[in-house]
């Protein structure tokens, strides 16, 4: 399984000159919305085939495994590291001033007794005639998680609308600010289609409308519609952690639960069984077909295709809907499947990304 | 494909990055977090990116990609499909290729295999210049080296 093809005989290389050092472990002080039993349960359903590692967790260690080897055969080696089990492998750009001829290689491995063995394999496939040198050291996933929301940076999307991380302050705060803590979720606003989709809502929304998030991610469009002036959203999603995120943001920025309701659908398009079986809650907001005014659904090319009949359906007759998450190339498969439903189709794009506005189609058999 | 002034004004690089990641299903937790997230990279756009990138593919089938990290933490990266000998693997329904190649037959695949397959192969970055003829002839190679054998139909 683990790359036999590559050779038919393996020799063993007897002698091993392995340093580990693992660094102190820092137990997790996660970051506030989330916590290892939810992310736990993310992963329970990680998709596994036979050539993938298969215990990938949040919360346990990683092992990151700094191998140095001769310049020449490093990409070989990366490539033979990820055939026999490593998760992933980076090379550092070396300047050309390093008198030496060793590269480093820092590999991620998801179980230490991989390491070694994978190791050896990998040498010995590219010829490399004996085991290079290398430091196994354990990382935490807190740390990569930390170091990727420092990157996260207030974003100007259009004149006056800021998109701002929870642990930032706003640069201008008479702008109309969101607060994000996106977590897991897709949705900082950052990405084109995001932007694509803000600035479409903002266009929009003259006030009081009903708004549906078809696929909420970190509920930015939802919570976005209510400060330009919808009257309610709702957001839904196939991800339990998406749901979540999208809760805690809408109460970052101060959204009282009867105008913004977040449920998790499921995955197969049969939203409408889930949403009209709950019980009208205290709250108010029911959702039956038909019945919004703006529909968005920033996800991606092959669930937009799958589930165009269930998105359109809870448009009102006349109602804007609104598709992203597709690259320029894949337009023309949105526009065939969608041709039927809406009407007056416009495209925006935005670099690579684009989003495909039309109104529904008066006369719709609904099923 | 880069244009000459691309290349006179090429971004210095940080980091280039290998990893396997499921078509469709790129998501930021390992392993695409711990390996990007210590460049600091844009995980969600590089996640948005792979996912719309790969829906032609199947869903799971599990993608090689290179990410070249620039020192402005942007980042580029390339996709390629499974190697050959994991679609040969599939289409014959076995998880290694014989120990024997060559007097031992693991299985067998028909042409039409073959033919599917090199349609895929022929979107992969390294294999647009080949004819599709040539494609399959690679990979019957493939298939021999691996001791599967090429027949016309399936009994």
């Amino acid at each position: 399984m683990r790359g036999t093809h590559f050779f038919k005989h393996l020799s063993f290389i007897s002698s091993w000159r392995i340093s580990s050092q693992p660094r102190r472990l820092i137990h997790g002080v996660f970051p506030s919305p989330l916590s290892q039993r939810r992310l736990s349960s993310v992963f329970r359903n990680f998709s596994t085939s036979s050539s993938l590692p298969t215990t990938h967790s949040l919360t346990s260690p990683y092992f990151s495994v700094r191998i140095s080897c001769p310049k020449d055969s490093a990409d070989m080696l990366s490539e033979a590291l990820l055939c026999f089990g490593a998760s992933s492998t980076s090379m550092d750009e070396q300047g050309s001033d390093e008198g030496n001829d060793k590269i480093c290689i820092d590999s991620i491995f998801s179980d230490r007794q991989d390491v070694d063995v994978c190791i050896s394999h990998a040498a010995d496939s590219v010829g490399l005639k004996e085991l290079p040198s290398y430091e196994v050291r354990v990382g935490e996933q807190y740390d990569w998680i930390k170091k990727t929301q420092e990157s996260f940076c207030p974003v100007e999307v259009t004149e006056g609308l800021w998109i701002v991380p929870e642990w930032r302050t706003p640069p201008d705060a008479h702008a109309t600010n969101i607060i994000l803590n996106p977590g897991f979720a897709f949705g900082t606003g950052e990405h084109p289609t995001t932007k694509l989709c803000l600035l479409l809502l903002h266009g929009l929304i003259k006030g009081g409308e009903r708004f549906l998030d078809y696929g909420t991610g970190s509920g930015i469009l939802a919570i976005a519609a209510l400060k330009f002036g919808a009257a309610s959203s709702v957001g839904i999603d196939v991800d339990p952690q998406a749901i979540t995120a999208a809760t805690q943001n809408a109460a970052l920025n101060k959204i009282s639960p009867n105008k913004m309701q977040l449920t998790l659908v499921p995955p197969d398009g049969r939203t409408h069984e889930v949403v009209e079986g709950q019980s009208p809650n205290s709250m108010g907001v029911t959702t039956e077909s038909e019945s919004f005014d703006i529909v968005i659904a920033n996800i991606l090319l092959n669930p937009l295709l799958d589930l165009a009949d269930d998105i359109v359906s809870h448009a009102k007759p006349g109602a804007v809907v609104a598709v992203s998450g597709i690259i320029s190339e894949q337009v023309p498969y949105i526009m065939e499947r969608y041709s039927p439903l809406l009407e007056s189709i416009s495209v925006t794009e935005i670099d690579d990304w684009a989003c495909v506005c039309g109104t529904k189609r008066r006369g719709l058999t609904v099923n | 494909m880069s244009s000459l002034k691309e290349i006179l004004t090429r971004r210095p690089v940080s980091a280039t990055i290998r990893l396997t990641v499921p078509a469709g299903a790129a998501r930021p937790a390992p392993p695409v977090g711990p390996a990007l997230g210590q460049y600091r990279l844009n995980l969600m756009a590089f996640c948005k990116d792979f996912n719309a990138r790969t829906q032609k593919y199947k869903p799971d089938t599990p993608m090689a990609v290179t990410i070249t990290a620039y020192k402005d933490n942007t980042f580029e990266f390339t996709v390629k499909s499974p190697s050959v000998t994991w679609y040969l693997k599939k289409a014959a329904g076995i998880e290694l290729g014989s120990g024997r190649p060559g007097h031992v037959v693991a299985s067998s695949v028909t042409l039409k295999h073959i033919y599917e397959i090199a349609k895929v192969k022929q979107s992969d970055p390294y294999c647009q210049y080949m004819s599709l003829e040539s494609i399959c002839k690679s990979i019957i190679g493939t298939a021999n080296t691996m001791g599967i054998q090429v027949v016309k139909e399936l009994d």
